[in-house]
């Protein structure tokens, strides 16, 4: 009944991918011309809300291990909220920038549960790795919108906070469990 | 052009990171299949992993019914996809315990216990040696559920079939917050109530809990099954609830409303009505009906109570009206629903004292006709006044059957974690009567 992990993470790693380039087209062509067509504005958080489902059904799937279980619910939900926030905005049905504090609070949150779902060591072999470097930075980044928050004019939050999407699907690209770059350098491995 | 070079750069190392790698460590498959039936007895346990694993000499344990260890130490072939214990002495007509514990290469350490029989059908995991029944928390984790739904029902029935027309924005609000916040309650004390219940019944230690594999309780188990349809499915309404906030939509309210109402059945297609020996399509027709109306029933008193009667002066007599109107039906239903369900599952009337099963349906029941009693006044005295253009203020006494409304939910959740007497004793039933359900 589960899918190969590494399908879950192209799939996830390509939306990734595909909300950075959202973003980013946003940020290079600039607000005014990217509205012009309405739906443009909904995209992105539709497709967040959209990708919080399909984090469902991969959470229904991780059964096969409570901490997988948990963590997958923690994102899906941080994804559900996040992007029903960003949809609020877009639509200009909330309009304080404090609201940006929500995507910070479910990057902080998903970034949590990544590094808490990891029990091993940074070293110990290649999705260890990663998983704390995507757990940390899901930290790090939860700056942005924090800074967006505080700042909502200035470029560098929005463009980290777009940057931050490319950077997690490179990351979630290489999340592939034992491949051999990273070797098994810790305690306990075969 | 920073940005672009940047997205370039991004794509391209993303394409290029190599491709070939394992998932996270889990079981494959496993001969003797997990839960299954085999003629013959085996003579070794092969578990098959998709990934390479390391093991200690016990990482494969089967036991017998009496919880005798029946294999040997176990090794690992085929680069180490597979794990190997021999078994001896295995009888025919019995069914066997295995569990197992091994280290991923990515580090995890995934554990997990399944069944076999020889002869025989497989025992339920559930079932498995070491395996318990429900506990205190498993209650409360119940309770939480049944509370969850009772809010998130409320909010919905109350605005889309009691409260109509306008109401003031803050009461509006709060009928999304509400709503939208149950729908995560019920997701997340579901999970709880999962993991709870997983761990006790595959009696997995605390420190294989986190990496514990939980798929046997899951998939093989209606409790599990049903845990995964209501995973998906209110995270779908949860989804449904926050659009309809954002976009102004109250119609998007409705698929929300009536995917809860199919999603309910998930509770009484795993409950006693499901599984008990006499258990019959009728019975958990009804089971649903009994949780549907009870859900709306408390649900729908506690936004009057809290929602409805104090924000919102403006609507809150023809709120009472139309759901006293409402609570007729729903009261109805509850009580034809649930006077059924006892005559299905208790065989004797003496069963009502004899058994913990029936005092606890005596305490729920004693517990409903309270709250039904606050109901009974409301619709006899307080709604003929508002009917008449009096003010009399309802707030406290609906506050009142809400509360009981909900030690009412508790009762029911106790009950539902209670195993019901058996079918076939009689009155006099020796059976044990505090037995503890173990599905």
């Amino acid at each position: 009944m589960i899918p190969r992990a590494e399908t879950a993470h192209w799939v996830a790693g390509a939306l990734s991918l595909f909300f950075g380039l959202v973003l980013i087209s946003e940020l290079i062509v600039g607000r005014e011309v990217f509205y012009r067509r309405k739906w443009r504005a909904y995209l992105f958080p539709s497709l967040v809300i959209a990708s919080s489902v399909g984090l469902w059904v991969i959470t229904i799937f991780s059964t096969f291990s409570t901490m997988h279980l948990l963590a997958h619910s923690i994102w899906a939900q941080a994804a559900l909220v996040a992007g029903a926030v960003e949809l609020a905005l877009a639509r200009g049905k909330i309009a304080r920038p404090a609201w940006s504090l929500v995507p910070a609070f479910a990057l902080l949150v998903s970034g949590m549960a990544f590094l808490v779902h990891e029990q091993n060591p940074w070293l110990y072999s290649r999705s260890a790795f990663l998983h704390h470097a995507i757990g940390w930075m899901l930290v790090v980044v939860a700056l942005f919108p924090l800074g967006r928050a505080v700042q909502p004019g200035r470029l560098v939050w929005r463009s980290g906070y777009a940057l931050t999407f490319v950077a997690l699907a490179v990351l979630l690209f290489a999340d592939r469990d034992a491949a051999e770059i990273f070797g098994r350098f810790g305690l306990g491995g075969p | 052009m920073t940005l672009r070079r940047a997205l370039v750069i991004g794509a391209l190392v993303a394409l290029l990171v190599p491709a070939a790698a394992s998932a996270h460590v889990t079981l494959v498959s496993a001969e003797p299949v997990t839960q299954s039936r085999v003629d013959v007895p085996p003579t070794e346990v092969r578990l098959t992993f998709n990934g390479p694993v390391t093991i200690s000499p016990n990482a494969v344990r089967v036991l017998a019914p009496d919880g005798t260890l029946v294999s040997g130490p176990a090794r690992t072939e085929e680069g180490g996809h597979v794990v190997v214990a021999p078994v001896s002495g295995l009888v025919d007509g019995r069914g066997y315990t295995v569990r197992w514990r091994v280290i991923g290469s990515d580090g995890h350490s995934p554990a997990g216990v399944f069944t076999f029989g020889v002869g025989i059908a497989a025992p339920a995991p559930t079932d498995a040696v070491g395996a318990s029944g429900t506990t205190w928390r498993d209650d409360l984790a119940r309770w939480g559920v049944f509370g969850a739904l009772a809010l998130l029902m409320g909010p919905l029935v109350v605005r889309l079939v009691v409260v109509r027309g306008s109401v003031p924005p803050q009461l509006e609000r709060l009928f999304h917050v509400v709503a939208v916040v149950s729908a995560f309650l019920v997701i997340d004390i579901g999970i709880a109530a999962f993991v709870l219940r997983a761990s006790n019944a595959l009696q997995v230690p605390i420190a294989d809990l986190p990496y514990a594999d939980l798929q046997p309780f899951a998939e093989k188990t209606r409790f599990g099954l049903a845990f995964l349809a209501m995973t998906l499915g209110f995270g779908v309404v949860a989804a449904l609830l926050l659009v309809a906030w954002v976009l102004d939509r109250l119609v998007l309210r409705w698929p929300a409303l009536i995917l809860s109402l199919v999603l309910i059945s998930g509770l009484s297609l795993s409950g006693h009505q499901a599984t008990e020996p006499n258990a019959a399509p009728l019975a958990e027709l009804a089971d649903w009906l009994h949780l549907v109306a009870a859900s709306i029933w408390v649900g729908g008193v506690a936004t009057l109570a809290f929602l409805v009667w104090p924000l919102a002066p403006s609507v809150r007599r023809a709120a009472f009206l139309r759901f006293a109107r409402l609570a007729v039906g729903l009261v109805a239903v509850l009580v034809l629903a649930g006077a059924y369900l006892a005559v299905v599952r208790l065989p004797a009337l003496s069963d009502l004292w004899t058994t913990e099963y029936g005092r606890f349906l005596l305490l729920k029941s004693a517990l409903a006709a309270f709250a039904l009693s606050f109901g009974a006044v409301h619709h006899l005295v307080v709604r003929p006044r508002l009917e008449a253009g009096g003010e009399p203020d309802v707030g406290p006494s609906l506050a009142g059957e809400a509360t009981v409304a909900f030690a009412v939910l508790l009762a029911a959740a106790i009950l539902t974690n209670l195993a019901p007497p058996p079918i076939d004793a009689g009155p006099t039933s020796t059976a044990p009567t505090s037995a503890r359900s173990t599905r």
